[in-house]
């Protein structure tokens, strides 16, 4: 048969598409229930690091989290807990970013005043540059900051962290300012849903 | 490539030919990386992988393929091995995944892998067309690890992400982005250009 011959071209391409596809929908069959699994800890995760209750070491993430929590959250769902007596209003957010969605868990106090913590899910952010929202230094800057009648602001400061937790303002990432941008107003859409749906009067 | 031989590959992949410095390929992925080394190291690792297995297999397939879709096949291939590559990630190291993103996907759009698959793989051996992937993954390995050193010493006063620079240390914000990638490069090529160019003189 005729190599460069149209025939055997459409042949060509249709077999080794067919094959390489296979293959793939193979692999990703092989290991769905690894990778759905893998998200669920990773969700799990998140709302324990937000409530700072993330087991230390090789201890088991599920087993934590099914001894203070029934269900795993999906995107919008609130869940309201109690920690030592106060009440626990935790959120898992999604929002869009500069890239795509940003999704994470937002813990605040019952009454709306105070966060307690935030940790990033999944983000499509630049890698280096706004993918930084996902470090810890970034992340525990929320960590007790008071939310002001205007929620909480995402600065131009020093980009590396502000200690301060009464100003309710936080330091973005350097060179990230969409990105931080987006964060600040992902925050306080949730903070102000929150403040108006869920706070515990 | 006058001669095939490993070691010639070898060497012509890490320096006389190599395809950052002296193809000016991937060039893209060197900007965007290589402001902190453990995303730099990941990715490189990745590529190498993704280099080498694309070139065994459009050597050995390379006399089935009719020329008008040669180019097709090579990137289905490539994004094959990439795609494999991110569901292995996902399902093994979710970690790993997590903190790498968007790059593993990005390893399609690398020009260093469709132009080794275009100019060696198409007219060599499998074995040796692996082992080119292979040194070609690391001619960019190195390159993209010393620029990805300096970014992130100056840059974070980090190395792999442990603080290596003395308290007080003010980082260079500008190494953390994009501009500093291009200063760094074109400062490396000089070097590199005028080392070459001296040895070639002293012949």
């Amino acid at each position: 048969m005729n190599k460069n011959g149209i025939v055997y071209t459409i042949i060509f391409t249709f077999i080794t598409a067919f094959f390489f596809v296979f293959f793939l929908a193979l692999a990703n069959d092989a290991t769905e229930e690894l990778v759905e699994q893998n998200k669920i800890v990773s969700v799990q995760s998140s709302v324990l690091k937000s409530i700072g209750k993330l087991p230390e070491g090789g201890a088991s993430i599920s087993e934590a989290y099914s001894s203070e929590f029934d269900s795993v959250p999906v995107p919008g769902d609130t869940i309201k807990t109690n920690i030592a007596g106060e009440d626990v209003l935790i959120r898992y957010f999604s929002g869009s970013g500069l890239w795509g969605t940003i999704t994470g868990i937002l813990a605040v106090d019952g009454s709306v005043s105070r966060i307690i913590g935030l940790d990033i899910i999944s983000h499509n952010e630049t890698p280096g540059l706004g993918g930084r929202i996902d470090e810890d230094w970034f992340k525990d800057q929320f960590k007790g900051e008071r939310i002001s009648s205007e929620g909480i602001k995402v600065v131009k400061g020093s980009g590396s962290a502000d200690g301060d937790t009464e100003n309710a303002s936080v330091d973005g990432v350097t060179g990230a300012s969409l990105t931080s941008t987006s964060m600040e107003t992902i925050i306080n859409k949730e903070i102000d849903y929150l403040k108006t749906e869920e706070a515990v009067q | 490539m006058n001669e095939a031989t490993p070691s010639a590959i070898l060497k012509d992949n890490i320096w006389t030919n190599n395809p950052v410095f002296v193809q000016i390929l991937g060039i893209c992925s060197t900007l965007a990386v290589t402001n902190n080394l453990t995303n730099t190291f990941t990715m490189t690792v990745a590529l190498v992988f993704v280099a080498a297995l694309t070139n065994v297999t459009v050597s050995i397939i390379k006399s089935l393929i009719p020329r008008k879709v040669r180019m097709i096949v090579q990137t289905l291939i490539i994004a094959f091995y990439v795609i494999i590559v991110d569901i292995l990630l996902r399902a093994y190291l979710p970690d790993v995944s997590k903190s790498l993103g968007p790059y593993v996907g990005l390893i399609i759009t690398n020009c260093i892998i469709m132009g080794r698959a275009e100019a060696f793989a198409q007219a060599n051996g499998p074995l040796l067309s692996f082992w080119d992937g292979v040194t070609s993954g690391l001619g960019y390995m190195w390159v993209l690890m010393i620029i990805a050193f300096i970014r992130e010493l100056l840059g974070f006063g980090t190395l792999f992400g442990i603080p290596v620079m003395p308290e007080g240390f003010t980082k260079w914000t500008i190494m953390v982005m994009a501009p500093s990638a291009f200063f760094l490069l074109g400062t490396f090529l000089w070097i590199v250009k005028s080392i070459m160019l001296s040895k070639g003189g002293s012949k």
